[in-house]
């Protein structure tokens, strides 16, 4: 199986998520993460959807479908070393007294995240960095108890020169 | 100023001059300057302000009351593939909008052009369970090429322009508007102003092929020993049929056409090899393995061509000229894509093309021919047994017409053969339902045909079966008056699923055998004239009667009862192993 990253650029339309995602569906194609902002032009937004999938071929058919909607403006397939990518995590972990105290100094230095906020009994970590380097820190923190633990989609940039506007169709794209 | 001006002169008569057009006047008059003429439509609570505001608009907008909504669908896609203009229909909400479902289903697969105004309930109600609302909006999304709600009146002249821009462009296909009550009743807070021209930014089809792709089809073209050409819909809805003509004439090539593709070249042209797919032709279907260079023009490789993709032309090199890029090298990998309209693909190519002919690869087709006729058609048509073939009806009906009329088929074993036995003479004849193989679609889009066509004759071929489907829009021919020809291939089965038991389920005939009503009675009591026949001897001037009448008329033809179609290519099968018996 390899990792695919789609960035699909859309028009701002009510029910676009709900018409990209069906192209998925009736392919039985599982999303791993769906991430959508607006992007820096006005009236564009921008669709991060990461597969995983053991054929080339079927994840070009895939993208020409989804070029294929009137509202979409582009969509790029890429592979993990054509982007830099992230996701960020959340924990919410448990420090009840008397409990293993937790090392910020190593959440910090080695791990590079860090406490964002301070409750009672508990604090929330965000550790930002790829699938990989959270599911490392995930095995790390595990040693204190996770009340919650969830992370976002994939967000990601090509490793290109070129801007979003010379990925769109030819038009007056104007800057937020 | 002036566009204001405009605007008042627009307005309907005895409406204020200084108002603004309400959301349902708006729609008309989108319609209008548009250029629809037709509509086909059935009124209920929800579009009830716009069926008020067409009230208005009867000199300028012909609405045609059909009986229930799927019959409005498959009436604007019969209307359409006459015009290659979008077929209109208006419904309301709910379950109006619903049972117009499967026309759009059937549209998307066959790349019909259709604007399907739907209307739906208050903008206040949305989303609250209200009296007939239905997500219709997330219900068509996947079977329509584009859709969208309206809430806001001041929206509908640029929707509308967008609808007809997105239905007739590019690969054309089905476009559903779902606009609320209140988008209706609302007036404008803004003059009328409609654009016919629309440039929707993140849907620019390409239309002229790229010169390189251009180049590289005809260098493989050229090349080409054994070169075969594959026509489909694509060439009819380009309007291509002339150019696809000089194409082959110059470079002498063998051409068939899909089921879609049909009547696109002359059934009688020398070069015309027939059809591909399961019930096409023997020599279509299994040479397409030994050509080696395959062209197909505005088709999409539908699996009821290609049969097993594993080794369908794999010894071919193949040049795929299509205007939706999703399709290239979707089913079949294109050597020699051309992302473009078939009639500009074909202009382009035309020069670059050397005069050819293939006269040993072409007697190879004619070789097949000889045994299909041998085994299959010369029983078809030259049949001893007491009851009538549907192959030698549809012979007859073809002689009789000279070819010319267009046949409006429905789905089963009398739409394969129809297919088979008529032999076009003219483009724009065979309208059918192929992609999703509706039926009941014959009816109403026979009458949707001849009125988009109604210089020509046009004759619905039906089987028992499929009649009784969508059997209630008699009352919408015999309304309109229209002289609609309907032929019901009665074998008193569900002919073609019995086939497939008899030949792939030992015969266990589960659920197939109709009871039949009395068909010529029924059409009687929608004030349909008609008559049956079952006696051989009698089928020419029973052709005659229907041929002849200037009113609708029900032919009923009582047809052997277990015929099978053939050749048949099995589903899923490799496209030589054709049976014939
Ligand atoms: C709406 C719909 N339901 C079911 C089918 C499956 N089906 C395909 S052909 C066929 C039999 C058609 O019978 P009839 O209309 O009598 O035509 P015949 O094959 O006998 O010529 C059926 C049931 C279909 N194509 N469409
Ligand atoms: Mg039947």
């Amino acid at each position: 199986m390899t990792t695919y990253t789609l960035s699909i650029f859309t028009s701002n339309t009510i029910g676009l998520l709900n018409r990209i995602t069906i192209i998925f569906t009736r392919r039985r194609l599982n999303i791993e993460s769906l991430t959508v902002c607006e992007t820096e032009r006005k009236g564009v937004s921008r669709f991060t959807i990461v597969i995983r999938h053991d054929s080339r071929e079927a994840v070009e058919k895939l993208v020409r479908q989804i070029r294929k909607v009137v509202d979409v403006l582009a969509v790029f397939g890429y592979l993990d070393h054509e982007i830099v990518f992230n996701e960020i995590a959340l924990f919410k972990i448990a420090t009840p007294l008397g409990g293993v105290p937790l090392n910020i100094k190593e959440i910090n230095l080695d791990w590079n995240a860090k406490v964002v906020h301070w409750g009672l009994d508990y604090v929330v970590i965000e550790k930002n960095g790829t699938e990989q380097e959270i599911a490392e820190f995930y095995h790390y923190i595990k040693n204190w108890e996770i009340l919650e633990y969830l992370k976002s989609g994939r967000v990601a940039v090509g490793k290109t020169e070129k801007g979003l506007v010379e990925y769109l169709p030819e038009g007056d794209w104007e800057v937020v | 100023m002036a566009a204001q001006t405009q605007t008042m002169t627009a307005a309907p008569k005895n409406k204020e001059p200084e108002q603004f057009l309400t959301g349902a006047q708006a729609i008309m008059q989108s319609l209008v300057e548009q250029g629809v003429d037709t509509i086909f439509g059935y009124p209920g609570g929800a579009i009830m302000p716009t069926y008020d505001a067409l009230y208005d608009y009867q000199d300028k907008l012909k609405h045609i009351l059909v009986r229930h909504e799927q019959g409005a669908g498959h009436a604007a896609q019969g209307y359409a593939r006459m015009t290659n203009r979008a077929g209109v229909a208006m419904v309301t909400s709910g379950p109006g909008a619903t049972n117009l479902m499967t026309p759009i289903a059937d549209a998307m697969l066959d790349s019909t052009p259709l604007v399907c105004i739907v209307g739906q309930v208050k903008g206040n109600l949305l989303g609250t369970d209200a009296f007939q609302e239905c997500d219709i909006i997330g219900i068509s999304m996947p079977i329509t090429k584009w859709n969208y709600q309206v809430v806001d009146a001041n929206e509908i002249p640029e929707i509308i322009a967008k609808a007809f821009h997105i239905a007739e462009s590019g690969r054309p296909g089905p476009v559903l508007i779902d606009i609320t009550r209140t988008a209706q009743t609302d007036k404008m807070t803004q003059p009328f102003k409609y654009e016919k021209k629309v440039d929707v930014i993140s849907y620019r089809p390409r239309v002229v092929p790229k010169q390189e792709h251009i180049e590289a089809a005809a260098k493989l073209i050229n090349a080409a020993k054994k070169p075969y050409i594959l026509a489909g819909h694509g060439v009819l809805l380009a309007n291509a049929q002339d150019e696809l003509k000089q194409f082959i004439e110059k470079a002498g090539i063998p051409v068939a056409t899909t089921l879609l593709g049909m009547s696109a070249v002359d059934a009688d042209h020398p070069l015309y090899v027939g059809w591909p797919g399961m019930h096409g032709n023997y020599g279509a279907n299994v040479l397409t393995n030994e050509c080696d260079v395959l062209i197909a023009i505005g088709m999409r490789f539908d699996d009821r061509i290609t049969g097993d993709l594993g080794t369908y032309a794999k010894q071919a090199k193949v040049v795929h000229i299509e205007i939706d890029p999703a399709e290239i090298n979707k089913n079949v990998f294109a050597d020699a894509p051309v992302v473009g309209d078939a009639k500009e693909a074909l202009k382009a190519l035309l020069p670059l093309i050397n005069t050819n002919s293939y006269p040993e690869w072409r007697a190879e087709f004619a070789k097949y021919d000889a045994i299909e006729y041998e085994k299959i058609t010369k029983k078809d048509l030259f049949h001893e047994g007491d009851q009538i073939k549907m192959g030698e009806a549809v012979a007859m009906l073809s002689d009789k017409t000279k070819g010319e009329a267009v046949t409006v088929t429905d789905v089963g074993q009398h739409q394969m053969i129809a297919n088979r036995y008529y032999r076009f003479k003219k483009p724009f004849s065979s309208v059918t339902s192929g992609g999703a193989g509706t039926m009941g679609f014959a009816l109403p889009a026979a009458f949707g045909a001849k009125m988009g066509a109604p210089d020509r004759e046009v004759v619905a071929i039906i089987g028992d079966g499929g009649f009784q489907m969508t059997i209630q829009e008699l009352g919408t021919i015999a309304q309109s008056g229209l002289p609609v020809k309907i032929i019901i291939l009665n074998n008193n089965f569900l002919g073609m699923v019995r086939q497939w038991q008899q030949l792939f389920f030992d015969r266990r005939y589960s659920f197939v055998e109709l009871q039949n009503p009395d068909f010529i009675t029924i059409a009687k009591g929608f004030g349909i004239a008609g008559h049956t026949v079952s006696d051989r001897a009698k089928l020419s001037e029973s052709l005659d009667t229907l041929l002849q009448s200037d009113k609708p008329y029900l032919l009923e033809i009582i047809c052997e009862k277990e015929e099978n179609v053939f050749p048949m290519v099995p589903a899923g099968a490799c496209v030589t192993k054709v049976i014939l018996e």
